[in-house]
């Protein structure tokens, strides 16, 4: 992985009137990487896009772009592309003005603009649909042109503003695909907002999770999901989270109101939460080969497709379990079942509170 | 039986059929006030109405002739082009920049600036008009500021020159101009400037790229509104302007209510109708073909 950084924040403060919207932001953001501000709406992503874009000025920090700093100078002297959130197609101009367009206030050569967008075409997959209107094209077509746009002009970094948003689930998981590729065909560096953990954990390299204008973790995917660094991070992430609070006894063990539980070692001392990832619980009649054991009542059974969703009550707790495989399936608990559940020591983390 | 039965279902089952019911009233009511007498008029200029107000199947051409080999006619039609073009090129130019600031910069008091800004319109037209006069003439109050603070020598003399009927016009068809042009900058996406910036493209480049081929329909609309009733303004040549100021509608007014010759004041309405209709159709038609139109 790059060392060079394409994009710096330091300490950026933003505040809208009482709100602080963004709150001592610190991000580096290395060169090639696709990176994903990610949290619940409000928390300060899209304005830390925008201040990166310098279409929001910052009331502290410092932005640089490949070690400039950028602070002050305008937008339109950023060497920066942006896909914007509902696209902002320009209604007057065909498929090539549109991509054209900055390659024309770049003061681009004719012929030379007419290979670049002709390349880019390719890329995005949209050869021939050069002179349509941009309202005679699909969802999908339209959110191909705005990222051409975005990346004819050969930006240094491509922001890009939820641009999935308004497409429909397939075409959705189709584009996250695609943008990987195109990610990884032009060698840029893409940052990416979205609340979408889905969009977010396809494709970045890394993410940041954001909330109340703070970033709450920095880490790629897998770090994320199986080392949140904080419960929100944890409950945020993932379809579903068991979460126990208990006190740290000795390195891995943690005394909660279900007994001890086993964890993997940690420095962390005080008030914990342990976390358990629904998959990562077994359940069945008779459990062996788990380091915490514990028996419940099945409260809950959903079918989700390949997997089947129980709750099971224990003590008051209520545990979220994912049973993968379809030899499971023949093996059904039912509403009601005493059953045991359990986990290996490994798979309980430990997380300040 | 059959027939008047789907026919009657039909009806029933076409909702734009008693939508169309709702346009008799409206429609009526211009066939008797306006469609009847633009006829009558239309009647007069072919000289098909005689003396004795009868009606005379014998359509002649003769008031036409007369009206377009008169040049002292023509010179008139076309100083009212003349000043309604500057009008509405004024109005655009005041106009444009008064609808952006308030739609583009400023943020809490739209509306308070916009009322404050109709509310001058909602005093009788001739009212205002009387206003400016009090301004534009010779022992006007400005004018005795201006010289008993010996900023000038002499008093500046406005009234009954072009400029003081341009003026008037300007000040009283502004509104007409700004509504417009607010109504379609509101509506303007701000994310296309910002996407336009992203692009590299400076705050003047996207004004011209952007902003102003976006404001076209907003435009267009405040052109027509301005310029027809400019192009055909009668009260304010007459009230401020000298006898060098007379436009096409003094002309009409003069051959129906003081030479009360209807024919020659119906030929020269018709020719006037027939030419601004035919200016503004190809107006439209041309910012259609750019897909600019409303």
């Amino acid at each position: 992985m790059s060392d060079v950084f394409s994009v710096e924040l330091e300490n950026i403060v933003k505040r809208f009137g009482n709100v602080v919207a963004v709150d001592h932001v610190n991000l580096k953001i290395r060169e090639n990487e696709f990176f994903s501000l990610l949290g619940p709406s409000g928390c300060g992503k899209t304005t830390t896009l925008r201040i990166i874009a310098g279409l929001e000025e910052p009331d502290e920090g410092v932005v640089r772009i490949y070690g400039e700093d950028v602070t002050d100078v305008p937008t339109h002297k950023r060497n920066i592309g942006m896909v914007f959130q509902h696209l902002a197609l320009f209604p007057h101009m065909n498929v090539f003005e549109n991509i054209a367009f900055g390659l024309k206030m770049r003061k681009v050569q004719k012929e030379e603009i007419k290979k670049r967008v002709k390349e880019i075409l390719e890329i995005v997959k949209l050869e021939g649909l050069e002179y349509r209107r941009v309202n005679q094209l699909s969802g999908g077509q339209q959110q191909r042109v705005a990222l051409a746009r975005a990346l004819v002009i050969e930006p240094e970094v491509l922001l890009l503003d939820e641009p999935l948003g308004a497409l429909d689930l397939k075409i959705r998981q189709h584009m996250m695909v695609e943008l990987k590729n195109i990610q990884r065909k032009v060698k840029t560096t893409f940052i990416y907002v979205t609340h979408d953990q889905t969009e977010a954990m396809t494709m970045s390299d890394r993410i940041a999770i954001m909330k109340d204008g703070k970033i709450q973790q920095v880490g790629t995917p897998l770090e994320i999901y199986y080392r949140p660094s904080n419960t929100f991070v944890a409950s945020f992430i993932g379809e579903a989270v068991n979460l126990i609070e208990g006190e740290v006894v000795e390195n891995g063990l943690v005394d909660t109101s279900l007994g001890t539980i086993h964890c993997a070692g940690s420095l962390t001392k005080g008030r914990v939460a342990v976390m358990v990832r629904p998959e990562m619980v077994e359940i069945g009649d008779k459990l062996y080969n788990v380091d915490n054991l514990f028996r419940g009542t099945v409260q809950s059974i959903i079918f989700k497709g390949s997997y089947i969703e129980y709750r099971v009550d224990v003590e008051g707790n209520t545990f979220v379990i994912h049973k993968h495989g379809s030899a499971e399936l023949g093996r059904l608990h039912h509403l009601g079942d005493i059953v045991e559940i359990g986990w290996k020591k490994n798979s309980s983390i430990i997380i300040p509170i | 039986m059959g027939f008047s039965d789907t026919l009657l279902k039909h009806i029933r089952r076409n909702v734009t059929v008693k939508v169309s019911l709702l346009l008799i009233p409206p429609l009526l009511f211009l066939a008797i006030w306006f469609y009847a007498p633009f006829f009558i008029v239309g009647l007069y200029s072919f000289d098909m109405i005689n003396i004795q107000r009868e009606i005379v199947f014998k359509p002649s051409l003769i008031h036409y002739l007369r009206v377009l080999s008169w040049t002292g006619a023509m010179k008139i039609f076309l100083r009212s082009l003349y000043f309604a073009g500057v009008t509405v090129i004024l109005c655009l130019l005041i106009g444009y920049p008064v609808a952006y600031y308030i739609s583009f910069k400023m943020k809490k008091y739209k509306d308070l600036f916009i009322i404050l800004f109709i509310i001058p319109f909602w005093v009788s037209f001739l009212l205002r008009t009387y206003a400016m006069m009090s301004i534009l003439d010779e022992r006007s109050f400005l004018n005795v500021l201006l010289t008993s603070l010996k900023l000038i020598d002499s008093p500046i003399r406005i009234m009954y020159t072009d400029t003081a009927v341009i003026l008037v016009m300007v000040y009283d068809y502004l509104v007409m101009m700004v509504l417009p042009l607010y109504a379609n900058l509101e509506k303007l996406d701000k994310t296309l400037l910002e996407a336009a910036y992203t692009l590299g493209a400076s705050p003047v480049k996207t004004f011209l790229k952007i902003t102003l081929p976006l404001s076209m329909p907003g435009i267009m609309a405040g052109f027509l509104l301005v310029f027809i009733p400019a192009v055909g303004e009668f009260v304010i040549p007459e009230l401020v302007g000298g006898p060098n100021n007379y436009m096409v509608g003094n002309l009409i007014y003069e051959f129906f209510m003081g030479a009360r010759h209807w024919w020659i004041g119906s030929a020269l309405s018709m020719l006037f109708i027939v030419f601004i209709l035919s200016l503004v159709i190809t107006y439209v038609r041309k910012m259609g073909e750019r897909g600019l139109a409303f």
